[in-house]
C-alpha cells in the first residue's frame, strides 16, 4: 500500500507507514539515492507526527529508524542517510546559535521540514560536483571499465563525455561491465543494469564496449583504470557495492591498475564490516543444495507463506559485497578526492 | 633591478636582495623569470622566494578589504605558479598565505559577532551571561586551529556531511556576511583590517621562519629512527636527510651508504660526502659549516644507484629526500628513487621519507607523466658526441614518481605520519576552497 505525499495530505487520520513511503520515494524518483529517500521519509515523517520535544522527536526517529531498516533487505544505504539525519539534528541542537538550545526548537523543525526538496536537489548537485572533482581522472585515450548502475559514475563519464568538442575535449573509450545475474524484472525490457549509461554514453560519440563479468581479467589489460559506483561507504574506507565489484578490485590490484570510487558523501555509513560475509544484509548467494533439499524447499514454500519475524532476504539480484579499503585507491566524493583512510574522519566528525 | 642583480649570479640570492630596492611588479616579474629559466631549484629555495615576495606583495598592498588582498595573491600566485608548475611547493606557499588571510579575515570577523553579541547579552553584567556567550567561541576557536578546514559559531554546519542537510544561505558566503544576522552588518572597520594585515604579515613571517628551522625539526626525531649499528641507505644530496643523519650521528654509530644519482646530482652527492661546498646559492639558505658525516666517524660508502638492488639485502632502513609530496601519499623525488623504493619493498627494508610539511601538496596528482620533468639532456650524453646524438633520442628525466604503497613512513617537522595520514595534513594546512585557485 503505497502512501504517496499527496494522499498523505488529505488522509491525516491514516498511521504513517515509513516503509512504503520510503519505497515509493524511491520508485517515484529514479535518480534518488537510498539514504537521500531515508531522509525524505523521516522529514514526511516529521511533517505527520507533530511532537514538540525534543526527545519526542529523537524517540519517534529512532523507532521509525529500526522499523524501516528492519523491513528493508539492504538496510546499508539508508542507514547512511538515517544516522545522518538524527547527528545533525542532536549537534544543531547542541551547537549554540539561533537553532541551538537557547534558540527555538520549532526554528530547527521548520527549517528540515520546509526544506525536503532542497535536500534532494543538494543530493543531485553533490554529483556535479564529484564530476567536477573527478574530471581530472579521466584524460584523453585512456580507457575505463566500470560496471553497476551507479548514478554518480553514470555523471562523471557523461561529464567528461559532454566536453567533447569543447575547449577541453576528452576522448576516451568505455568498457562497461554489465552483470549477468541482475534480471530487472520490472524494467522494460529485462536488461541489465547499466544500459541506460551505455546508450547515453554511445549517444555523445563515446565508444563503449560491454563485457560479461566473466571477461573483466580479459580486458582488465586495455584499461587504463577501474571506476565504480557505491552503496554505501564503511568506516574503514572499503565499500559495499554490487555483486561482482569485489572480484574487479581484486583484479585490478593485481594487475597495477588504479581503483576510484566514486560516491557522495551522504553514503558514508558507520559500520565496519570485517569481510564479505559480516554485513548486516541476509543474503543467499552462496548456498548449497542436495536434490532433497530442493524437493523439500518447494513443498515448504507452499505451505509458510510469510513469516513477520524472519529477516527480509535480499535478492539475488540485488546481491551486494564488500571491497576492502586495500584494493581502493582513492574515493571520488563530493568533498574532494579522499584516501579510504579519510573516511573515517568525516564520519568521526560528525558522531563525536 | 639589472643592476643589482647583475653583480651576482642570478639566484635566491640575488633575488631577496634585490626585493628590497625594487618595486613589487619587478620583483614579480624577477621571480617568474628566475623560475622559468630554472635558476632557482630546490624546494626550499623556491618557497624561500615565494614567501619573501608575497611578504613584501601583501605588505605593500593599501586595501581594507581582506577579500581584495585574497585577490591579489591569487592573481601573483597563478603567475608564478604558470612560470614553473612542476615546483609545487611555490604553489604550497602561496595557498598557505591565502589560507592566513581567510583565518584572519574570518577570526576578526568572529571577534567582531562575538563581541556584538557579548556586548548585547551582557548588560545585566552577571558573569553567567559572559561565559554563555564566549566559552563556545573558545571551544571553537581550538576546533578552528586543529582541524583548519573547519569554521565558526555563526556557520550552522560544521561537517562536510552536513553540508546536506544545512540552512542554505551559507554555503557561497565566504565574502559576505555569516548566517546569523550580525548586528553590524559591514565587515570591517578600516582600523581592524589594518590589523588583519599585521597578522597576515606575522603569519607569513612564521611560516619564512619555518622554512628555516624545517630541517632542525625533523632532525630532532633522528633518534627515534636510527639505532647503533644500523645501515641506512640514501639517495642523493637531501640536505634534511644529510641533517637528520648528522643529529644521530651525534650520537649513535651507524653505516649509511649513499647512492648517487648520476647525471643530475652526483657532484652535489661527492660534495656532501666531503664536506666541501658547491658554490651555488644553496649557502645562503643552509650553513655550510656543518661537518660532513665521515667527521663523525659514520663509516659512509658511496655507490652509483644501479647497484643498490645488489646491496638492499644488508640495508637496515632507506631513509629519502623529497622534491614535494602528493595529497595521496605519493612523491615526486629525483629519478632513481622510485628503483630504490621498489628494492626496498622486494626487501621488505622500511622506507621512511623525510619532508618538511611545505613540501605537502594539496594537488592529487591526476596525471603523473605531466610531475616529471626532463632535464639537460646533453648531461647523459654530451654534444660532443655530435653524431650519435643525432641517431637516438637521449632524455634525462629528473624526478620520478613513487607511488605511496611504497612508503612505510613519512616524516615531518609535525612528526611521523602513515602515507594514507596525509590528507589530515593537507586539510589542516591548506583550504579547501585554494586548493584549485
Amino acid at each position: 500500500m503505497a502512501t504517496t505525499s499527496e494522499s498523505t495530505a488529505t488522509a491525516v487520520a491514516k498511521p504513517f507507514d515509513i516503509v512504503a513511503t520510503y519505497n515509493e520515494l524511491l520508485r517515484s524518483d529514479p535518480d534518488l539515492t537510498m539514504p537521500i529517500a531515508a531522509i525524505e521519509a523521516l522529514v514526511l515523517l516529521l511533517t505527520h507526527e507533530p511532537s514538540s520535544t525534543i526527545s519526542e522527536t529523537l524517540d519517534l526517529l529512532a523507532k521509525s529508524t529500526a522499523h524501516l531498516k528492519k523491513s528493508i533487505p539492504n538496510p546499508i544505504g539508508l542507514s547512511a542517510g538515517t544516522d545522518l539525519f538524527q547527528r545533525y539534528l542532536i549537534t544543531t541542537l547542541q551547537r549554540p546559535g539561533q537553532l541551538g538550545p537557547a534558540g527555538d526548537f520549532k526554528a530547527i523543525r521548520t527549517h528540515l521540514l520546509s526544506n525536503g526538496r532542497l535536500f534532494i536537489r543538494r543530493a543531485k548537485e553533490s554529483r556535479e560536483k564529484i564530476a567536477a572533482f573527478g574530471r581530472g581522472f579521466i584524460r584523453d585515450g585512456c580507457t575505463v571499465l566500470t560496471n553497476g548502475g551507479s548514478r554518480a559514475v553514470a555523471s562523471l563519464l557523461q561529464k567528461a563525455a559532454d566536453e567533447e568538442g569543447g575547449p577541453s575535449a576528452v576522448r576516451f573509450n568505455v568498457i562497461y561491465v554489465l552483470s549477468s545475474i541482475s534480471k530487472d524484472i520490472e524494467g522494460p525490457s529485462g536488461e541489465p543494469e547499466g544500459m541506460e549509461t551505455v546508450r547515453a554514453l554511445r549517444a555523445k560519440g563515446v565508444p563503449v564496449s560491454t563485457i560479461p563479468e566473466s571477461a573483466v581479467a580479459y580486458a582488465l589489460g586495455k584499461a587504463d583504470m577501474v571506476i565504480v559506483g557505491a552503496e554505501g561507504v564503511v568506516e574503514n574506507g572499503g565499500i559495499v557495492s554490487r555483486m561482482g565489484t569485489y572480484q574487479i578490485g581484486i583484479l585490478a590490484k593485481a594487475i597495477g591498475k588504479p581503483f576510484y570510487v566514486v560516491a557522495e558523501s551522504h553514503k558514508f555509513v558507520r559500520l565496519y564490516p570485517l569481510g564479505q560475509y559480516d554485513l548486516p544484509i541476509e543474503q543467499h548467494v552462496v548456498e548449497f543444495k542436495t536434490e532433497e533439499d530442493i524437493a523439500h524447499k518447494s513443498a515448504q514454500q507452499k505451505s509458510v507463506e510469510s513469516d513477520a519475524d524472519r529477516p527480509v532476504e535480499l535478492p539475488l539480484e540485488d546481491s551486494v559485497d564488500f571491497t576492502p579499503p586495500h584494493l581502493i585507491s582513492a574515493l571520488i566524493t563530493d568533498s574532494g578526492v579522499l584516501t579510504p583512510s579519510a573516511v573515517s574522519e568525516e564520519l568521526i566528525k560528525i558522531w563525536f | 633591478m639589472p643592476s643589482t642583480a647583475l653583480a651576482l649570479t642570478p639566484g635566491l640570492a640575488s633575488f631577496l636582495k634585490s626585493l628590497k630596492t625594487n618595486p613589487i611588479d619587478t620583483s614579480i616579474e624577477n621571480l617568474v623569470s628566475l623560475l622559468k629559466r630554472r635558476q632557482i631549484r630546490h624546494s626550499r629555495s623556491c618557497a624561500t622566494a615565494t614567501a619573501y615576495l608575497l611578504l613584501r606583495v601583501v605588505s605593500a598592498c593599501r586595501t581594507s578589504e581582506s577579500a581584495k588582498l585574497i585577490e591579489r595573491v591569487q592573481s601573483v600566485g597563478r603567475r608564478l605558479m604558470a612560470a614553473q608548475p612542476r615546483e609545487m611547493v611555490v604553489g604550497n606557499i602561496v595557498r598557505r598565505v591565502l589560507g592566513l588571510i581567510r583565518d584572519e579575515a574570518e577570526d576578526d570577523r568572529e571577534a567582531e559577532f562575538a563581541l556584538s553579541e557579548a556586548g548585547s547579552e551582557s548588560q545585566p553584567q552577571t558573569p553567567r551571561a559572559f561565559d554563555d556567550s564566549s566559552l563556545p567561541l573558545d571551544r571553537d576557536m581550538l576546533s578552528l586551529r586543529g582541524e583548519g578546514a573547519e569554521r565558526s559559531t555563526s556557520r550552522p554546519p560544521l561537517t562536510s556531511m552536513f553540508s546536506l542537510l544545512s540552512h542554505p544561505e551559507p554555503e557561497h558566503s565566504l565574502p559576505s556576511t555569516p548566517g546569523t544576522q550580525s548586528p553590524n552588518g559591514r565587515l570591517f572597520s578600516p582600523g581592524q583590517s589594518k590589523d588583519v594585515r599585521a597578522e597576515v604579515l606575522e603569519g607569513i613571517n612564521e611560516i619564512i621562519d619555518e622554512l628555516g628551522q624545517v630541517d632542525d625539526q625533523i632532525a630532532a626525531y633522528a633518534l627515534d629512527h636510527i639505532h647503533s649499528n644500523e645501515i641506512i641507505l640514501t639517495h642523493t644530496s637531501s640536505t634534511t636527510v644529510q641533517k637528520f643523519l648528522l643529529k644521530a650521528a651525534a650520537k649513535r654509530k651507524f653505516t649509511v651508504i649513499i647512492a648517487e644519482s648520476f647525471p643530475n646530482n652526483h657532484e652535489a652527492t661527492h660534495a656532501t660526502i666531503s664536506g666541501t661546498s658547491l658554490g651555488d646559492d644553496e649557502n645562503l639558505t643552509f650553513d655550510s659549516f656543518q661537518k660532513p658525516l665521515i667527521a663523525h666517524g659514520i663509516t659512509v660508502i658511496l655507490i652509483p644507484d644501479s647497484a643498490v638492488f645488489a646491496l638492499m639485502s644488508r640495508v637496515n632502513k632507506v631513509i629519502l629526500g623529497t622534491h614535494s609530496v602528493l595529497a595521496n601519499g605519493g612523491l615526486v623525488a629525483s629519478a632513481g628513487t622510485r628503483v630504490i623504493a621498489r628494492a626496498a619493498k622486494v626487501h621488505q627494508t622500511p622506507v621512511v621519507v623525510v619532508s618538511g610539511v611545505y613540501k605537502l601538496s594539496p594537488v592529487y596528482p591526476f596525471d603523473f607523466d605531466s610531475l616529471i620533468e626532463y632535464g639537460d639532456a646533453s648531461k647523459v650524453l654530451p654534444y660532443e658526441d655530435g653524431d650519435l646524438v643525432d641517431k637516438i633520442d637521449v632524455q634525462n628525466p629528473i624526478y620520478d614518481y613513487v607511488p605511496a604503497e611504497l612508503i612505510d613512513l613519512y616524516i615531518t617537522n609535525l612528526g611521523g605520519h602513515a602515507p594514507s595520514y596525509l590528507y589530515r595534513i593537507v586539510s589542516d594546512h591548506y583550504r579547501k576552497e585554494d586548493i584549485s585557485f
